[in-house]
């Protein structure tokens, strides 16, 4: 039974994006065929032990009716000797603990990492190859304004010597985490490598515009603010803020 | 009745049976089966509590402390650690799933003359093989348990087997190209990583058969093979009970390494990056509470500034080896005992071989 439990909540939260929230989205694969061999193994587990029970089992009608359920009535004396094996076997008496992330799964429904764990968390902004050849960073793509990632907001801000981004209104999206001192607030996104223990965050620092609720989605456009962050992996870009839109939660949480 | 069940089948229907009544008659009935059943059983066996006493007494708990659990339910330090909590699970099972279905095959289907052809038959020399062929399999920590679990069941000797668990999670072409990838600009890091974690793996299985005594390693009790059953049902039992019993100690594994992950504060590890001694042992501790998978942990440890690079190496050459997950499984499945003296052991030798290595390479 656990085998189809613990198949079927992984197939559950593979199949919707609930998944997006803890693990990478390229992880999904392997999620559902986990899913699926569980639930499969599950399903003819919960089959030939109920064949099996009822061929061992020389009891009247009723009882094959029971054991066909795959369960066992305390009176009769088969299901009774049946009782006596989970002394022996921390095994399986282990195997409950599996519920557990089950439980938490769909009681809890655990949120994507947010504001908690970004405030414990530093940028990193490695120096990419781009920076160290002499043909440098490829121009920037058309638009205006440009919707970018956190990251090439960063990497352009600290490491791009042409400083593309002055005179240029950029969006970025990502949610509200305070800052270290009051009034101040950062847009974030979190980044994570396989699963949500290895993540850390993305941080820019927001000018110009009172901070919306902690946790909230917000899209910011505004302009670089060259704040002497730059040519150093733990630098903290900043953004002056013209507009801040509340957006709904996307899809795919990190970055 | 039921033979071929005697470890994997019966203490699931039971439990189904005693837990499914509403916790009230369920307090009942406890009391009256320890009652009935005493004088059957041979009088030397101690009473121990069962699946339904730990449940009533869980709802107990739950029922009391449900204000109080309710309103830290809603603080983002606990909801940060169920996030990663169910992270770690939902993250590691296809990989538990990948490595019982490959164990459960070579129960069921390799027959242990393989292994005796395949493998040296000197174990000096055998370690060091099964060490290389650790990677050949493309999974991370929680694969290879099993695996070695398997591996010994079939008749491999074990320093051979650990060798293999130690070097399979570090030195697949993955994991290999995930930390090419995390440190574009030294990929001497690659080549460091691969040397001490096969070094680390070849000279704990050595460690094992000149020091290591059998009886450390408590064997795993799997379905009993009656002959009778077909392939298939062999598979299949070995599947079910070495996922069962191994999914467990993974979800142990998991809440300790969430609470860990949410408790120690950074700034404790980042306040010793600059001593080149302290810093080596602050990353492999690192590695130890976190319990970063090892597909991902080049990532963490590229992201780690103001370290040095032989620190960064001690931190994926000890992750892959030990952490509270993998001491968590490796309770599981060969006890307790070895795993303390194994997983300490290991972690010794580990960061002596990332100083060594990361002198001479890095």
């Amino acid at each position: 039974m656990l085998l189809i439990l613990i198949g079927g909540a992984l197939l559950r939260i593979s199949l919707t994006d609930m998944y997006l929230r803890y693990v990478k989205d390229g992880l999904r694969p392997a999620l559902i065929a986990a899913g699926a061999i569980l639930l499969l193994v599950g399903l003819v587990s919960a089959v030939r032990d109920g064949i099996q029970r009822r061929a061992v089992e020389p009891a009247a009608d009723a009882g094959h009716a029971h054991a066909a359920d795959g369960e066992p009535v305390a009176p009769a004396p088969a299901a009774d000797e049946a009782g006596h094996g989970h002394d022996h076997s921390a095994g399986p008496r282990a195997a409950w603990l599996l519920c557990l992330p089950v439980l938490a799964l769909f009681l809890i429904a655990p949120p994507a990492l947010g504001s908690y764990t970004a405030s414990r968390s530093d940028n990193v902004v490695a120096k990419p190859a781009a920076a160290n050849n002499d043909a440098g960073f490829p121009a920037l793509p058309p638009g205006d304004p440009l919707p970018m990632t956190l990251a090439d907001f960063l990497i352009r801000s600290v490491w791009d010597t042409a400083a593309p981004l002055k005179d240029r209104d950029v969006q970025l999206t990502g949610f509200v985490t305070p800052g270290k001192s009051a009034g101040t607030w950062y847009v974030t996104r979190m980044v994570i490598s396989c699963c949500a223990a290895d993540a850390f965050a993305r941080k820019i620092e927001v000018h110009g515009a009172a901070a919306p609720p902690t946790d909230s989605w917000v899209t910011v456009t505004g302009r670089w603010l060259p704040n002497g962050q730059v040519q150093a992996d733990d630098a903290m870009p900043a953004l002056t803020a013209a507009k801040v839109d509340r957006v709904p939660t996307p899809k795919e949480p990190y970055e | 009745m039921n033979v071929m069940f005697e470890k994997s089948a019966p203490p699931r229907p039971a439990a189904a049976a005693r837990v499914a009544p509403p916790p009230l008659r369920g307090a009942e009935s406890s009391a009256a089966t320890a009652g009935s059943a005493a004088p059957g059983r041979p009088p030397a066996e101690r009473w121990r509590p069962g699946q339904l006493e730990f449940f009533v007494l869980a709802l107990l708990v739950l029922l009391f402390a449900q204000p109080w659990i309710v309103d830290r339910l809603g603080t983002p330090a606990v909801q940060t650690w169920a996030t990663v909590f169910v992270a770690i699970s939902v993250q590691a099972l296809p990989f538990l799933v990948l490595g019982t279905l490959l164990s459960a095959a070579i129960t069921a289907f390799v027959p242990p003359s393989v292994f005796t052809k395949v493998l040296p038959e000197r174990q000096a020399l055998a370690v060091p093989v099964a060490g290389a062929a650790g990677a050949i399999l493309p999974g991370c920590e929680c694969a290879s348990v099993p695996v070695a679990g398997g591996l010994m069941a079939r008749g491999v000797a074990p320093a051979a087997a650990l060798a293999f668990l130690l070097s399979s999670p570090a030195i697949n072409p993955i994991v290999l190209t995930a930390t090419a990838v995390a440190f574009p600009k030294q990929p001497e890091m690659v080549l460091a990583r691969f040397v001490a974690s096969l070094g680390t793996a070849v000279l704990m299985g050595w460690l094992w058969a000149r020091f290591g005594r059998p009886e450390w390693i408590k064997p795993m009790r799997r379905p009993h093979d009656h002959g009778g059953n077909g392939r298939w049902e062999n598979f299949r039992l070995a599947l079910q009970h070495d996922f069962l019993h191994a999914g467990g100690f993974l979800v142990v594994g998991a809440i300790t390494a969430a609470t860990l992950n949410v408790t120690v504060p950074k700034h404790v590890i980042d306040a010793v990056s600059g001593s080149p001694w302290f810093a080596v042992l602050a990353l492999a501790f690192l590695a130890v509470v976190l319990a970063v998978c090892s597909e991902a942990d080049a990532f963490v440890a590229a992201s780690l500034l103001g370290f040095s690079p032989t620190a960064k190496l001690a931190f994926m050459v000890v992750g892959p080896m030990v952490d509270v997950k993998l001491i968590a499984l490796q309770s599981g499945t060969f006890g307790r005992g070895f795993a303390a003296r194994f997983s300490s052991a290991t972690f010794v030798v580990a960061i002596v071989a990332s100083y060594v290595v990361g002198w001479w390479l890095l």
